[in-house]
């Protein structure tokens, strides 16, 4: 494996006596795509709450590009080069679709672009590419769910982010919709984006994952190449063989 | 026409100021008020409207304003010019101290913080020696009507092209995105406590600003007057009259606002204050967005746009 774009080393999170993160290990390298897999209530989004600063770890350390930033607030981290999406969404809700990814570009890594205008275009640009742009001028919470799911992604996207966390951007889309934000992940990737992506949808993480992560009960069960992994039979018992596939 | 547009602003400003020359001094004392109340909305907006944090602490920057221009000119003996600076200081001040720890609050938890240093200011300035304690102080007597309705335009002016840069810049994107969802803000790049306490000082800068030349022109101040938390009540009720976030919202609905009650309380005083209380609640259920919302909604869709509103908003 090459230099890692980032690393989680003994990752642990507790709320009062819960420990919804415990002790979790591993590293992404730049460009790949890993998945993250479990059961309800496993602590996958903790972990993505956990890395993009929205939560701030019980123990443990999070680097990113040789830098530590546990413990650096989230709008520092997202200036890294962090972005994310949220499971349960979060659009600005009484802003104009291309308002919405706007803030994006006109913050984001680095800063974004402190130009308005520009950061306007280039927000139109990921519209079009999220496939959303006939939506542009209509009011966030007027959108319809596989939009707003689009919304959330596109938003994320405007950032420009090296790391891209996704939270199960998928759920409720139908297949064909599944298909077309799998081929959108991959060209996410093309564009130079490592991802993480938490997804339930065993069809789109089979053709996105390189390596998957497995957790139950804030337990690191597996970690490895996706086929591998789908095989494992403690994985096969904890999480894919409930679900009956 | 639309190329013309941004010409309208400076014709109103110029209409504005010179009415003191061809009105009589009744109209021009109402308009100091008139003036100075808008602004206050106009500095609410900034960090009620863009930001969405439901000040009930700038009557309190307010209060600071005109008690740092008193105190300067009466006490100290300095200028008015020397006197207004005092002011903004100490209402800038206080938003940066108290903010970083008040910001930290959100919705009506941050309201309850606000209301309660009104509280305490007020109670600590009753104290103070060189602030008159529970008498207050008085001013030298400048009789100049003309030159503080002058003044007063041109503080609004002024709050009302801060707010028309907020609205265009990425500042004001960041303040709007906090009011829309501020964990989504935080994680999208934007230094959220930067943001808010920036917009609460801007908010105070002016708002003490409007105290310090209602000091003067008044003469007269005491902690009740100052500090009163009615005031604050005007500046939410005017801002979302007219339209919270915008930039002349809040200005078109201070000056309506402060018209229909200057009509209203000529009259009988009890009647004013029941029909005041009726225009509020009927806007809220009707119009909840401001009246600039009404214009362009009622435009689009006619006397749907009502309907919708109630539907929508219905509680
Ligand atoms: N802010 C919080 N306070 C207390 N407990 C929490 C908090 N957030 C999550 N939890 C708990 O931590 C555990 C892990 O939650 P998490 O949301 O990370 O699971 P998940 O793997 O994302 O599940 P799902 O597949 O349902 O989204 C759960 O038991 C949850 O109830
Ligand atoms: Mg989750």
């Amino acid at each position: 494996m090459t230099e890692p774009l980032f690393e989680v080393r003994g990752l642990t999170k507790r709320f009062r006596g819960l420990t919804a993160v415990s002790n979790v290990t591993f590293r992404v390298a730049a460009r790949e795509i890993v998945g993250l897999i479990g059961p309800n209530g496993a602590g996958k989004t903790t972990i993505i709450s956990l890395i993009s600063g929205t939560l701030v770890p019980t123990a443990g350390d999070i680097v990113f590009e040789g830098r530590h930033i546990e413990r650096l607030p989230a709008y520092r981290r997202a200036r890294l080069g962090i972005g994310r999406t949220f499971q349960v969404m979060k659009p600005f809700p009484g802003l104009s679709v291309l308002e919405n990814v706007t803030v994006g570009a006109l913050f984001g890594t680095g800063g974004g672009e402190r130009n308005r205008t520009r950061a306007e275009e280039r927000a139109r640009e990921w519209l079009k590419f999220t496939g959303l742009e006939r939506r542009m001028d209509q009011r966030a919470d007027a959108l319809g769910g596989p939009d707003r799911k689009r919304l959330e992604f596109a938003k994320a996207l405007a950032m420009n982010p090296k790391l891209l966390l996704l939270d199960e951007v998928m759920a409720g889309l139908t297949h064909v919709e599944v298909d077309e934000v799998v081929e959108l992940i991959k060209k996410i990737r093309e564009k130079g984006v490592t991802i993480l992506v938490i997804e339930h949808v065993m069809k789109a993480i089979r053709r996105l994952a390189d390596r998957l992560l497995v957790l139950h009960h804030g337990q690191q069960i597996a970690e490895g190449r996706t086929d591998e992994v789908l095989r494992d039979p403690r994985v096969v018992e904890a999480y894919l063989g409930k679900r009956r596939q | 026409m639309n190329r013309y547009r941004w010409l309208a602003l400076p014709i109103a400003a110029a209409a504005l100021a010179v009415v003191p020359w061809f009105t009589s001094d009744t109209i021009v004392q109402y308009g100091i008020n008139a003036l100075l109340v808008a602004t206050l909305a106009q500095a609410w907006n900034i960090i009620g409207g863009f930001s969405g944090y439901p000040s009930f602490g700038n009557s309190v920057f307010y209060g600071l304003g005109t008690y740092g221009t008193a105190i300067a000119m009466a006490q100290l003996h300095w200028s008015f010019g020397s006197g207004l600076v005092f002011g903004a200081v100490l209402g800038v001040a206080c938003a940066l101290l108290f903010g970083i720890p008040i910001l930290r609050l959100r919705g009506p938890y941050f309201a309850i913080a606000t209301l309660g240093l009104a509280a305490v200011m007020s109670a600590i300035t009753a104290t103070v020696e060189i602030a008159g304690k529970n008498i207050g102080l008085i001013l030298p007597l400048f009789r100049g009507d003309t030159l503080f309705y002058e003044l007063s335009l041109i503080l609004l002016v002024a709050a009302t092209g801060t707010v028309a840069w907020i609205a265009r810049s990425r500042f004001g994107a960041g303040l709007v995105a906090i009011r829309e969802d501020e964990d989504a803000a935080q994680v999208m790049g934007i230094n959220t406590t930067t943001y808010k306490v920036a917009a609460l000082t801007v908010a105070a800068l002016f708002s003490a600003l409007a105290g310090g030349i209602h000091a003067y022109w008044i003469t007269f101040i005491d902690p009740a007057s100052a500090f009163d938390p009615s005031l604050n009540v005007r500046m939410v009720i005017m801002t979302l009259f007219g339209g919270p976030g915008t930039v002349l919202g809040p200005v078109l609905g201070a000056l309506i606002l402060s018209a229909v009650s200057e009509v209203l309380a000529s009259q009988a005083t009890g009647v004013a204050s029941l029909f005041y209380g009726i225009v509020i609640v009927a806007a809220v259920l009707l119009m909840p967005k401001g009246l600039l919302d009404l214009v362009q909604g009622f435009r689009d869709s006619g006397w749907r746009y009502f309907v919708d509103n109630v539907r929508r908003y219905r509680i």
